[in-house]
């Protein structure tokens, strides 16, 4: 945990109220942390307060707390923060105490929290929990439920957790500017008993999405659907940290979406159940299994699963396009074109000019050309057998025989069992029979890989 | 009545013999000195090609020009070898030359012989006749035709500069046309690319008709620029290989170089030219002799004010920028005089339609020079505008989208509309940099010869040329 710093970024610096928070003031306030790192922080073991099993966030950390005459607070401070979406780019953001998405809150059923939200942001805002049952007053919808927060002012939201589950928080004034410039966080109420839906790992991610035109650093806010960064807590592929589990520990994902649209997400090597939605704890009699579960718009979704099988399992967003960084969505196919005689023409007048795309854009994984700056490639990534040509929301749930109980380090690439892998067949071929192909004609449609659409 | 004949005959040939030696009918004088006013336009001595030596030599300077790409320099040799019109202005000076000789001689004493047979007296009458009359004329009519030679050279010297500066600006438009066409020509090429893809793109199901049919059209579009360009590039050859007399051989051996030449480091000051302009300008140095000539003549020579040089006054200082300083004047003083007596009324009329005459032409050359500079520095700060602002942007722009096109973010069509685009600011610079060069010619033409052409309506640097509309 580093110290508290202003953050001083950019335009939008000046106009922050640094000063405005007095000293005086800031003394009878909890401690705002600051969080910088982009890589995932262990659980925060409780101290105080009732006990339970905390959680662990992708590619981020939970927010202290202090306890005071048998309130649990929190500080959150709005303001300007820089993400690295991945290595190679990063983003001018909005997000709380130094990160998008914000620090993780987790409390337990039963207990009066206190969160002190702290405006540095140049606008005025306010924060909506997301699920929450609390009184209409601490709802947090800017002019309907209470004054926004100026820039510069402290608010104080004051409830009373009544059901454990899985929720988040983000603005309700400004919201889809303030959202699509990342402010939003996870926050988890564990049951008053330990033992009630215990897990072994608990992994908590918000879903998230950005319009940053490549070669620039900020997301364009009034984007509707046609979003090119597809995240998990503010990163994309490779960028998203990998998931483990030891082999048979019992393991929960939650899983929020704060974007425009639907994410399918898949997990492969095991099936799961949702246990859990925003609105509570789901009857295991109303569970069924499943490999994928869409997470609509403003939904959350926890899985659990028994992570019974050894190795290295994509885990991902279903929607093919939101496991691929930026790319244009007019480029025309070039599948199938021949480019002879073209190329020389073509480099006279564009000397770097190489084709892409001939046989397909699988080019585009080995390739490493030069970019705008700050943009990921459309497909990127290195496995142990070659480039995995994935971007967006992609990561691995890594499961080994020999990881430590609550240790999340990435053990490495999985050493497969020999005989375990597919392999080339290297004996004698026989020309399989095939019915004659139809001959092509004017009415012929040429099916080939879709591309060029838009909307997701 | 013979010693008066004789003595006679003795003074008319000693004023012959004066008159003879001050006046020569050979014009190399006057070739010389029409050289030396145009000298600085035309980089080398004229010469008047009267026999076949002298044209072997010409061929064969000619030959030696042609061996290399001709630049502006060596085309306005070649004009000054081989187009007509300079023979012809140095002819004209023989011509003026011959007179003013003419002018100078005493026409031909008579001698006759008469015998008178009277009955038986016979008389023998000799005469010798020199026309008296004449010989007195002699200084009025030689100072008539020395006046006339001068104004023939500055005549001459005018011609002769124009069509130096004339052939200057059609060398730059040939170069220019040339270029532009390769220019649309590589347009043309992105655009045949463009449309060859497509067709591949449609024969392979990639393409709809109607994408491929855009770029098909743009490539007929581009093409038809490109007829266009070539034919432009044609004529400014055309008449580039008029000015410089080449024919057959000759007009077929003409290379041009690839480019015309940068700007200059820094443009030349204003001041320079007004200076240079008192000095040279033939019109201005025309009126002035001719004001003096008429003072002569008409016997005037109590003049009250007696200024008669041309003056450059220094107004107002010069500012870094200094293309729109009006800080100089170029002055055109004019000798007036005391006229007194009524006698000479009609030769005051005269001279004031003179007087008047001249001062138009100073109020016109110093609005021709100040006008011709403005044109001259706005066309420098255009092409330098185009060069170091318009151009490299174009090229990082293009640079960057090479970058999006690895990305997969924009197609190879985007790619090669931007890249015609990019040619197109090239394209633009190059117009720029034509409108310039021509706007020194006329600088110099405004500072030399005389009036530019079309003062005032210069053309500016051209729009983006049409290779510029992607689509
Ligand atoms: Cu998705």
């Amino acid at each position: 945990m580093t110290n508290r710093r202003d953050f001083l970024h950019g335009a939008a610096a000046g106009l922050l109220g640094a000063a405005t928070v007095s000293r005086v003031g800031a003394a009878s306030l909890p401690e705002a942390a600051i969080q910088t790192s982009p890589t995932m922080q262990p659980p925060l073991q409780p101290t105080s307060g009732r006990p339970y099993n905390p959680v662990v966030t992708l590619n981020g950390w939970t927010l202290p707390w202090r306890m005071k005459n048998g309130w649990k607070e929190f500080h959150l401070v709005a303001e300007p923060v820089v993400r690295e979406i991945a290595p190679g780019m990063k983003a001018n953001l909005w997000g709380y105490n130094g990160q998008s998405p914000g620090p993780t809150i987790e409390c337990v059923e039963g207990d009066k929290v206190r969160i002190f939200v702290t405006n540095k942001l140049p606008e005025h805002t306010t924060v909506h929990w997301h699920g929450i049952l609390l009184p209409n007053g601490m709802d947090g919808v800017g002019g309907l439920n209470q004054p926004q927060i100026k820039p510069g002012k402290t608010f104080v939201y004051e409830f009373e957790m009544t059901k454990s589950g899985t929720f988040m928080y983000h603005p309700h004034a400004d919201e889809m500017t303030q959202m699509a410039m990342g402010m939003m966080g996870f926050l988890v109420v564990h049951p008053k008993n330990p033992a009630f839906m215990r897990v072994d790992r608990d992994y908590v991610f918000l879903i998230n999405a950005y319009d940053i035109d490549p070669g620039s650093y900020t997301p364009r806010v009034n984007t509707m659907t046609d979003f090119n960064l597809w995240t998990w807590n503010s990163r994309a592929f490779p960028g998203i940290d990998t998931l483990v589990a030891r082999t048979n520990e019992r393991v929960r994902i939650r899983i929020g979406n704060l974007t425009m649209t639907n994410h399918p997400i898949h997990l492969h090597g095991v099936d799961f159940e949702v246990t859990c939605t925003d609105g509570g704890w789901v009857p295991k009699s109303a569970r069924w299994p499943e490999v994928t579960t869409d997470v609509a718009v403003g939904q959350m979704r926890a899985i659990e699963f028994v992570a019974n099988r050894p190795g290295d399992w994509a885990f991902h967003c279903h929607k093919s396009h939101h496991t691929m960084n930026a790319m244009g969505h007019d480029v025309p196919n070039m599948i199938g074109v021949d480019h002879r005689g073209i190329v020389e023409k073509i480099q006279k007048l564009v000397p770097d000019y190489m084709v892409m795309g001939e046989r397909g854009m699988a080019d585009m994984g080995e390739m490493e050309m030069p970019l705008p700056d700050n943009t990921l490639p459309m497909m990127t990534g290195m496995g142990q057998f070659g480039p995995i040509e994935m971007g967006g929301m992609f990561t691995t749930f890594k499961v080994r025989d020999n990881q430590k109980t609550g240790d999340y380090k990435d053990p490495g690439p999985y050493q497969y069992p020999k005989g375990t892998v597919a392999y080339e067949w290297t004996g004698e071929l026989a020309e399989p029979t095939r019915a004659p192909a139809p001959a092509a004609d004017e009415k012929t449609v040429t099916v080939i890989k879709p591309n060029g659409h838009s909307g997701h | 009545m013979m010693p008066l004949h004789f003595k006679r005959l003795g003074l008319a040939g000693a004023l012959l013999m004066v008159l003879a030696a001050c006046a020569s009918s050979n014009p190399a004088g006057s070739i010389d000195a029409v050289s030396q006013l145009t000298q600085a336009q035309t980089g080398m001595p004229l010469r008047l090609v009267s026999d076949a030596e002298g044209q072997a030599a010409r061929q064969a300077a000619v030959r030696e020009l042609l061996a290399k790409p001709v630049d502006a320099a060596a085309a306005v040799k070649l004009a000054m070898l081989n187009n007509r019109s300079v023979q012809i202005s140095l002819a004209g000076l023989g011509v003026a030359q011959a007179e003013l000789a003419q002018a100078g001689r005493i026409e031909n004493p008579t001698f006759s012989f008469a015998r008178v047979r009277s009955g038986d007296e016979v008389e023998y009458e000799r005469a010798f006749k020199i026309d008296l009359l004449g010989v007195l004329f002699i200084p009025w009519r030689q100072g008539m035709a020395s006046q006339q030679l001068d104004r023939a050279k500055l005549q001459a010297a005018s011609d002769i500069t124009r069509l130096a500066l004339d052939t200057r600006k059609a060398w730059v438009n040939a170069v220019a046309t040339r270029q532009s066409e390769q220019y649309l020509a590589d347009v043309n090429e992105a655009a045949e690319a463009s449309a060859m893809l497509a067709k591949r793109m449609l024969e392979a199901g990639n393409f709809s008709r109607l994408a491929y049919t855009r770029e098909q059209a743009y490539y007929a579009d581009a093409s038809a620029q490109l007829a266009r360009a070539r034919q432009a590039s044609v004529v400014a050859r055309e008449a580039l290989t008029r000015l410089l007399g080449l024919s057959g051989q000759e007009a077929a051996a003409l290379v041009l170089p690839e480019r015309l030449p940068d700007l200059p480091v820094a443009p030349k000051p204003f001041a320079g030219s007004v200076q240079a302009a008192v000095s040279l300008r033939h019109d201005l140095q025309m009126a002035r002799f001719e004001l003096d000539a008429l003072a002569r003549s008409l016997g005037l020579s109590r003049a009250t004010r007696l200024v008669n040089a041309l003056e450059v006054s220094y107004l107002r200082s010069d500012s870094n920028e200094g293309h729109r300083a009006r800080g100089y004047e170029l002055e055109l003083q004019i000798p007036l005089f005391d006229w007194g007596d009524a006698k000479v009324a009609r030769a005051e009329a005269i001279y004031l339609g003179a007087v008047n005459k001249a001062a138009d032409i100073g109020i016109r050359a110093e609005s021709e020079l100040r006008s011709s500079y403005h044109g001259y520095r706005t066309h420098y700060d255009l092409a330098r505008h185009y060069r170091d602002q318009v151009v490299p942007l174009r090229k990082a722009i293009a640079e960057e989208n090479v970058l999006r096109y690895n990305g997969m973010l924009i197609g190879v069509f985007e790619l090669l509309a931007d890249a015609r685009e990019q040619v197109g600011s090239v394209n633009a610079y190059l117009a720029a940099l034509k409108a310039f060069w021509e706007a020194d010619a006329d600088l110099e033409m405004a500072i030399t010869a005389g009036s530019p052409p079309a003062a005032g309506s210069m053309e500016l640097a051209a729009s983006p040329t049409p290779a510029a509309a992607g689509h």
